[in-house]
């Protein structure tokens, strides 16, 4: 069963291939697109009446906030530091947790429609997915990555079973990835993917990637130890890839 | 330690501030086998400015006590300098003496700071490959891209996936 729903700012597709009768898979998405709503009600930098926006403005404190915002800020001073400041959720001066909360929320949902027992699914959030088991015929979900000046092509082909994929690009929407370190935007890297086991890190780490420019290409190489192989095109159309990328075949 | 040789280390001190940025890409070297080690920063004997009143009634005794050397010359050994912070990490350069000559200069990557942590050493690097250009087809099940909007979805190849699927 797929499903896309309008939500965030952006599409999420939804694909359950686990087989139960359709109206059970229609709960799972039904509950899982209640939760990205509530995600969206309570981060949006959008809404007036977001926890976000209200703690923006001041009229909440960190403490006043929900649990899962406070998870959120935590996550993202861990990330500051992990990434040696180029993850920064205040690189735009007000607090944006964006970044992180996508890849959050879609962690959370995959991880709830599992012990819903959905064991064979994706949820792609925007170009950023997550799955779980495989696709409907058996094999390992195959995601391709989006060609960086070519909308409807591919520059690798990835087969993947439980994982990550995220992507941070500048050419969906421009020079929306701010250098922290000049406040300038990023320069260097059209396209970086980074892949592994959870995509709240994995769409921090290419955003932070992409941040850096060029030195990013050495950043990335070091998260192989922890797991996180990565794909990248350089604004001059060089490709690289780390030696564990799981290339389908 | 030498006059000279303080100064020397010096000059080279402020070179590797000036090329940090190059050395820090650079692998690390490993330290140069040292005869005698004399570390700058803890020598005693280093010259110090002479600016307070209890240094200025005598004049220094350095000079006297120096070695018969040729003019110009350095004392032989391994040198280090300080370890000077930049905005890029530490770094450290090392001079060595033969003859009174400087045979070898060299300066250390940083082990703190920006640059040790955006090149680190030791660290497989991505390897280079041709970008390229495949279609997709029915080969995928899903695309991962740079964060489309609700209505650049419409366009994209994502958006073609979930139609077929519908």
């Amino acid at each position: 069963m797929r499903h896309v729903e309008q939500v965030m700012g952006t599409a999420i597709s939804i694909e359950l291939a686990d087989d139960r009768s359709p109206a059970e898979l229609a709960a799972l998405v039904g509950e899982a697109c209640d939760w990205f709503h509530l995600v969206d009600a309570r981060f949006s930098t959008y809404q007036a009446a977001s926890e976000v926006s209200r703690l923006r403005r001041g009229e909440i404190t960190a403490a006043d906030c929900s649990a899962d915002l406070r998870h959120v800020l935590d996550a993202c001073a861990d990330l500051w530091r992990d990434t040696d400041g180029y993850f920064d959720a205040y690189a735009g001066g007000l607090l944006d947790p964006s970044g992180y909360v996508k890849g959050w929320s879609v962690e959370v949902a995959s991880t709830r429609l599992f012990e819903a027992g959905s064991v064979n699914h994706y949820i792609n959030a925007g170009g950023d997915i997550r799955m779980r088991g495989h696709h409907p015929d058996g094999g390992p979900w195959r995601v391709g990555i989006r060609h960086p000046w070519e909308a409807g092509k591919v520059s690798w082909v990835l087969a993947l079973g439980d994982g990550a994929i995220a992507t941070s690009g500048t050419y969906e929407r421009g020079d929306h990835v701010i250098n922290p370190r000049t406040g300038e935007p990023a320069r260097g890297l059209r396209s970086v993917t980074v892949v592994g086991p959870d995509l709240a890190l994995a769409d921090a780490y290419a955003t932070a990637a992409l941040a850096m420019g060029e030195p990013g290409l050495t950043w990335l190489a070091k998260l192989a130890t922890d797991g996180y192989e990565s794909a990248v095109v350089t604004d001059d159309g060089r490709a690289f890839s780390s030696a564990g990328l799981p290339a389908a075949v | 330690m030498r006059r000279s040789t303080a100064a020397a280390v010096g000059t080279l001190t402020g070179a590797a501030l000036i090329v940090g940025v190059r050395l820090s890409v650079q692998p690390p070297a490993p330290p140069a086998a040292a005869p005698s080690q004399v570390n700058l920063v803890d020598n005693p004997s280093t010259p110090k400015p002479t600016a307070t009143g209890a240094a200025s009634k005598k004049p220094s005794n350095a000079g006297a006590k120096k070695p018969a050397e040729k003019k110009g010359a350095f004392k032989d050994g391994v040198f280090k300098g300080k370890a000077v912070k930049n905005i890029y990490g530490t770094i450290q350069v090392s001079i060595k003496v033969d003859e009174g000559k400087i045979t070898a200069a060299e300066a250390t990557y940083p082990l703190t700071g920006n640059s040790a942590t955006i090149n680190p050493p030791a660290i497989a690097a991505l390897k280079q490959e041709t970008l390229k250009v495949e279609n997709a087809g029915d080969n995928v099940d899903a695309v991962s891209g740079a964060t489309y909007t609700s209505q650049s979805y419409q366009q994209s190849l994502q958006s073609a996936l979930d139609s077929a699927k519908a």
